[in-house]
């Protein structure tokens, strides 16, 4: 097991928007960097995601770009990163603002935001086909999204396997299929 | 058609080589177009390369239709619908893998929502390239003209040049210096001991 922690953050720098995301967050903001691209970045916990979400969309951040998740199999965590951004606020449209949450790997849940954030719901969705985590409160879980309803199943137990997780065994077809 | 009219038709007078030319100069394909190599397929019908001079019409419906031209990546979703489209083309009808993909899984080899094409409908004719280049469409519904006409087999033979008169002479190996006298008397003293 490597002794190596999960990147939490990118290293911290000074960002224009910094003094507004502080004041929105309050004690919620537990660390922040800036990424390579100049974005700002910060680290919440997990139980406070919907207060966040609602204080981020007051800020005038109106979409979800993109919810990922991150498999720390070592650290036995799950790295969710969420990217806010904005179509409509005249200062926010060349900003993107990357919010991180850890969650332990083995009990991967975590609020919904898709009341706050309608764009998040299909992202949820892919997030919980793929990796497993559970969106309490989104209407979708446990339902096939993307993925055939027939693949990626274990034939032992019948339950669902999720192929974007490190331990996932793809199929070997062989050197000439 | 009734069987017993069909064949009367075929064997006794003598259709068959009108049937077969009659379906060599119309394949029709249906486009299953799933990712990028369907970009090439466009060009292949446009005026630069206009593959309808060799009857190659691209259609609308299935039901009309007697080619599938696999463009890209098949997912297992994707199977099912690419199963359900072979099934609706009525007789003779004939399917073409057209790129990495569609061969053998290409970018997606090993997947765990890719599937192979050969393990949906049989295939008549593989492309390979990445994406093909409508040239090897071309070709490969030449290949299917010979694979009608009873020859298969590839249609274009590779020709070998002989590039040596364009290409600059090899380098040659730099000489060895000769061995200087002292040296050579270490090495003798170096193996008397
Ligand atoms: S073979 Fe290449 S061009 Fe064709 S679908 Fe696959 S990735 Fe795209």
């Amino acid at each position: 097991m490597s002794a190596r922690a999960p990147p939490k953050c990118p290293p911290p720098g000074d960002h224009a928007l910094l003094p507004r995301v502080k004041e929105a967050l309050g004690p919620s903001l537990l660390s922040r960097g800036v990424t390579p691209e100049g974005h700002l970045c910060v680290v919440v916990p997990p139980d406070k995601i919907r207060e966040v979400a609602q204080a981020v969309k007051n800020m005038g951040f109106d979409h979800v770009l993109s919810l990922s998740a991150v498999d720390y199999i070592a650290e036995k965590k799950f790295l969710l990163v969420y990217v806010f951004a904005s179509y409509l606020s005249p200062e926010l449209k060349n900003q993107l603002l990357h919010v991180r949450a850890e969650i332990p790997r083995d009990s991967p849940r975590i609020a919904s935001i898709a009341d706050i954030y309608p764009s998040a719901d299909y992202e949820e969705r892919e997030c919980h086909e793929m990796f497993g985590i559970w969106f309490e409160g989104n209407p979708h879980m446990g339902k096939r999204f993307l993925l055939d309803p027939d693949c990626c199943i274990d034939e032992k137990t019948g339950k669902p396997l999720y192929p974007l997780r490190k331990d996932f065994k793809v199929p070997d077809w062989g050197l000439m299929g | 058609m009734s069987q017993a009219l069909r064949e009367f038709l075929m064997k006794k007078a003598r259709l068959e080589k009108v049937f077969k030319w009659g379906v060599r100069w119309s394949l029709w394909p249906v486009h299953l177009v799933t990712s990028c190599c369907g970009v090439e397929v466009a060009h292949t019908s446009a005026p630069g390369f206009d593959a309808e001079r060799w009857g190659v019409l691209p259609f609308h419906t299935m039901r009309q239709s007697n080619v599938i031209i696999v463009e890209g990546t098949i997912t297992r979703k994707m199977a099912r619908v690419l199963r359900q489209v072979y099934e609706q083309m009525p007789e003779p009808k004939y399917v073409l893998a057209m790129g990495a993909c569609a061969v053998r899984g290409g970018l997606f080899w090993n997947s765990y929502h890719v599937v192979q094409v050969d393990t949906v409908v049989p295939v008549d004719v593989y492309i390979s390239g990445c994406p093909p280049t409508p040239e090897a469409v071309i070709r490969a519904f030449i290949m299917l003209h010979n694979k009608i006409k009873g020859k298969p087999g590839p249609y274009v033979e590779p020709v070998k040049v002989d590039l040596a008169p364009y290409l600059p002479p090899p380098p040659k190996p730099p000489a060895k210096p000769a061995p200087q006298p002292q040296q050579q008397q270490q090495q003798q003293a170096q193996a008397a001991a």
